[in-house]
């Protein structure tokens, strides 16, 4: 197996001793991490007191294949190998990791973890159980990535058939990139949790030209998945929304500047539920009182039929997890329940602020981060209006489709999306094709103006969706169904009025 | 955290030696590591303590044309073997590209070796004391200011130190080392009703010295964030806005993509038919320059090995250079000029903020931005603003939830004037900046 999944590992100490209820588990097999080396690095990061420490081992082979002008031209890859040693004080944290899983750079960077406190040893568990946990992307256990030559026929099929889908299409870049992370993580409490966790996308972007003029569009598939998910008909449907979506640019405007009615599709448009909601929504902005929503729980935030919820249990969806980054298995996290808001989304430190169990949300783009509290698949339910009611009811706005770079104030809840594609609504009727506006409001407000939700929910199915925070990236995803929100700002170039 | 010393030029000899026998025709290896201290703090304890050194190889291999790039952290020679081999196999199955190969060496000749100083000799002077001490400086000065409507103020201090070696099989060699620091607050507020008003401020410097005052530091995140209250959109209008300076790098950065090669081979770039003609008004000259004394973004190489060089990106609006790097020059056909930026500096001029507010009369300070987006291939942007409403010269109101959009090739004709502030503590050193006739979306 060449190209895609480098197979090259960088065994330190393999096959030390058999360890326990770590027996088996693959960082034994081949970095010889065994119980007793848990022990002492948990001993040494709560040297100092604590309430708790963890241990998160990480082995991740990436790769991606790119194709540009015809040829599959370009292979990149990564290896990424380590542990994060957290320390955890009340809110407080001690964090040291280390690439380089020997005994001595272990202790090293537990010690580091350790300086956050300055008491006595704190004790760890006298025995360690595994996890039991979900399988939201089941996986051959032996499963070591999408090898290169793999990818290399659909990159070349996507190309054929961009091309072959208009004449007007004048580049195509496509590329497959994936992933296949390997954790293990061992608490002072004594879970140990081992995953196996693929991830990919595969992608393609066009630029057509019409009377010199130029648009470009693009769509991706994919999420926690192996390779049995790349099939022909993932690819003529990636080749069907980009060409479609570039041609149609040529005939869009950008619609007027203002306040209007906006109908979100179904879909990707989730990403607004993501940016105005769900991040307010995460436990460590209300424990620290600087999120909106923190004086909200327990109250009326929606009409009763919005229900919003984040869950880790979606089968294959990006952001799914069998377990979190600190030990707590997936799980399906209620926000808002018949309009009231009725949790946040936690991790062991807001929890035990909260008095409540984790949620599951507990996340970490890798082993050089400690956990925050993150969003995995964030969507709203289905209502019972039809789509056509709702374009209807809105009589003239917008229509949002497709949307990017999404970005919220936490404390004043302001968001803003970007909308490439979509269109506009006039007289309850879809008419012309809108792009490159963005779109703002005010999460808690828009919340309240959701007035219609119709029948159809989607989740999205991309595999490239990463949420930044803290200046670390996780994959997540989004589902939404069709909706109407009474009033938000849409930011054009045309003043009401058609003064330009 | 303690770490074992590396030669790294010593390895990277040996990579390239292992490389080239297992069968690449040319190969180029970067080797790097970082070691990093970050301290934050929270209602007067630490809340984040962290610390870390970590090293990487990356190892780009030609073979017949064919390409691959990959990483690793492991330096180890025992284990280095096989992942050479790998490396070369994931090439080897890549298609030919006649273009793809590592720059003809002439483009090598001439670096400056003049002294960027970007490496503070006295970074391994600061004790984890003194660490603490700065942000908890930065913690007090910014509660202090932020008085009774403080709900929350985080204060954040990182530092690091960086170095590289990077050879290629035929003949470039190059090392860097850096240091940074970056330290400051963010402060969440109290306003009417439910919204919190977050600010910030944070800079970052190359030499510890050239931080500014650690209470003025915090001091001015809590005025930030006490200059945002009563936020609220207003009606949609076409007004004069100026960009402040530390954010105008958000929205010139849709101005600069499209120069990169890559935009313009691969059609992507609005500005592809635009070298010599004006896109903007006769204030609008953007010189990189690399050899900025402790510049964040000051270097002697580029990302292919090529001196760096000043020049002028624009000149008084004209498109003057594009960023060329060698794999795209040699499928333009064009000459390499360098595809990597350095500092980028918009000369400032002679006016405050506030004498340019007082003669303008009504107009926009936007001091923040929300999402938003570019798009290379037309020019049309969009994105959220945050800002301060004037009418005659006096401050009005702070406006929030509000858009400007527009068409590059428009939006920097209409730059009116550059104010006397550059802002230093990035890459992009660019003054406040007013552009004229904005339509802002709001109500």
């Amino acid at each position: 197996m060449v190209g895609g999944a480098l197979v090259f590992l960088p065994a330190i100490n393999a096959c030390k001793s058999s360890g326990g209820e770590l027996t088996g588990n693959y960082f034994l097999n081949e970095f010889g991490i065994d119980e007793s080396i848990c022990r002492k690095l948990l001993a040494e990061a709560l040297s100092k007191g604590g309430d708790f420490a963890d241990l998160f081992f990480e082995y991740t082979l990436s790769n991606y294949l790119g194709l540009e002008d015809g040829k599959v031209n370009r292979s990149y890859g990564n290896i990424s190998l380590g542990v994060g040693i957290r320390t955890v004080k009340g809110d407080q944290i001690g964090y040291g990791f280390t690439q380089d899983l020997t005994d001595e750079s272990m202790i090293s960077a537990a010690a580091t973890a350790a300086t956050i406190s300055d008491m006595g040893p704190a004790a760890i568990g006298s025995s360690f159980a595994k996890l039991a946990k979900g399988d939201y992307y089941p996986v051959d256990p032996a499963f070591n990535g999408i090898p290169g030559e793999s990818k290399l026929p659909l990159l070349q099929s996507l190309n054929e058939k961009c091309f072959a889908q208009s004449n007007e299409i004048v580049k195509v870049n496509a590329a497959f990139s994936s992933d296949i992370k390997r954790t293990l993580i061992v608490t002072s409490d004594g879970v140990v949790a081992e995953d196996l966790i693929p991830s990919g996308f595969l992608y393609a972007a066009v630029v057509a030209e019409r009377n010199g003029k130029r648009e470009q569009a693009g769509w991706n598939l994919g999420g926690r998945r192996d390779f049995s998910f790349y099939t022909d008909e993932v690819v003529d449907e990636i080749v069907t929304k980009s060409v479609n979506n570039a041609l149609k640019l040529f005939d869009a405007k950008q619609p007027p500047a203002g306040e209007m009615p906006v109908v979100l599709g179904p879909g990707i448009t989730g990403i607004l539920l993501h940016e105005a909601i769900g991040h307010g929504m995460e436990a460590d902005f209300n424990r620290k009182k600087t999120s909106t929503y923190s004086t909200m729980l327990g109250k009326k935030v929606a009409e009763p039929f919005v229900n919003i919820i984040d869950d880790g249990t979606n089968r294959n969806l990006a952001g799914s997890i069998n377990v979190d980054d600190e030990g707590t298995p997936g799980q399906k996290t209620v926000l808002v329940e018949n309009g009231i808001l009725t949790g946040y989304l936690h991790d062991k430190i807001s929890a035990k602020v909260y008095g409540v169990e984790p949620t599951g949300n507990g996340r970490r783009q890798d082993f050089m981060n400690y956990p925050i509290p993150r969003m995995r698949n964030t969507y709203m339910t289905a209502g019972d209006a039809t789509p056509e009611d709702i374009i209807k009811e809105a009589g003239n706005g917008i229509y949002v489709e497709d949307v990017s770079n999404g970005q919220v104030k936490i404390g004043e809840g302001d968001f803003a999306f970007y909308v490439s594609q979509g269109r506009m609504i006039e007289n309850g009727k879809l008419t012309t094709p809108i792009k490159d506006v963005n779109i703002m409001g005010n999460g808690p407000k828009m919340l309240t103006n959701i007035i219609m939700v119709a029948n159809d929910l989607e989740f999205y199915y991309g595999g490239a969706g990463q949420c930044g925070k803290n200046g670390q990236g996780v994959p997540v995803s989004f589902g939404m169904p069709t909706c109407l929100v009474k009033s938000l700002t849409v930011g054009g170039t045309q003043q009401k009025g058609g003064r330009s | 955290m303690k770490t074992k010393e590396l030669n790294l030029q010593d390895l990277a000899n040996w990579v390239i030696d292992q490389t080239i026998k297992a069968g690449a025709d040319d190969c180029k290896v970067s080797l790097s590591k970082r070691r990093m201290v970050d301290i934050n703090y929270r209602e007067h304890k630490p809340e984040v303590i962290k610390e870390a050194t970590t090293r990487n190889l990356y190892l780009e291999v030609f073979v017949n044309n064919r390409y691959a790039g990959h990483s690793t952290p492991d330096y180890r020679q025992s284990t280095l073997g096989e992942f050479i081999k790998e490396v070369i196999a994931g090439a080897k199955i890549m298609e030919e590209d006649p273009y793809r190969t590592l720059p003809d060496p002439k483009y090598y000749e001439g670096r400056s070796q003049v002294d960027i100083q970007v490496s503070d000799p006295e970074y391994d002077q600061l004790t984890p004391e003194e660490r603490h001490q700065m942000v908890k400086t930065v913690e007090d000065s910014c509660l202090e200011e932020g008085g009774d409507k403080v709900i929350s103020v985080e204060a954040g201090g990182h530092d690091e130190i960086y170095e590289e070696f990077v050879k290629s099989s035929n003949g470039f060699e190059g090392s860097a080392k850096n240091t940074a620091f970056q330290i400051g607050a963010s402060m969440t507020a109290q306003d009417e009703g439910d919204r919190r008003p977050q600010g910030y401020n944070y800079v970052v410097t190359r030499y510890k010295n050239d931080l500014p005052s650690l209470e003025e530091l915090g001091k001015k995140a809590a005025e930030r964030t006490l200059g945002l209250f009563g936020g609220k959109k207003i009606a949609t209008t076409k007004i004069p806005v100026i960009l402040e300076n530390r954010g105008a790098a958000r929205v010139l950065s849709g101005l600069l993509n499209p120069l990169f090669a890559g935009s313009i081979q691969q059609k992507r770039s609005f500005l592809a038919d635009m070298k010599g003609k004006a896109v903007g008004s006769k204030l609008m000259t953007l010189t990189d320059d690399p050899f900025l004394p402790r510049g964040l973004g000051s270097m002697l190489y580029d990302g292919d090995g090529f001196p760096a060089r000043k020049r002028d990106i624009f000149r008084e609006g004209v498109v003057n250079e594009f960023l060329v790097d060698w794999y795209y020059s040699r499928k333009l056909g064009w000459e390499p000029t360098s595809g990597s930026i350095s500092n980028i500096i918009i000369p400032p001029g002679t006016r405050g903020v506030d004498e340019i507010i007082k003669d303008l009369g009504n107009c926009i300070l936007i001091t923040d931005y929300i999402g938003g987006n570019s798009n290379s291939t037309t020019g049309d942007f969009s994105v959220g603003i945050i800002g301060k409403l004037y009418e005659n010269g006096e401050f009005v109101q702070n406006v929030a939830e509000m858009n400007i959009a527009d068409n590059h090739l428009k939006f920097w004709n209409k730059l009116a004037e550059a104010a006397n502030d550059p802002w230093i503590y990035s890459q992009a050193i660019f003054p406040s900046l007013v552009i004229d006739d904005v339509v802002v979306a709001g109500i």
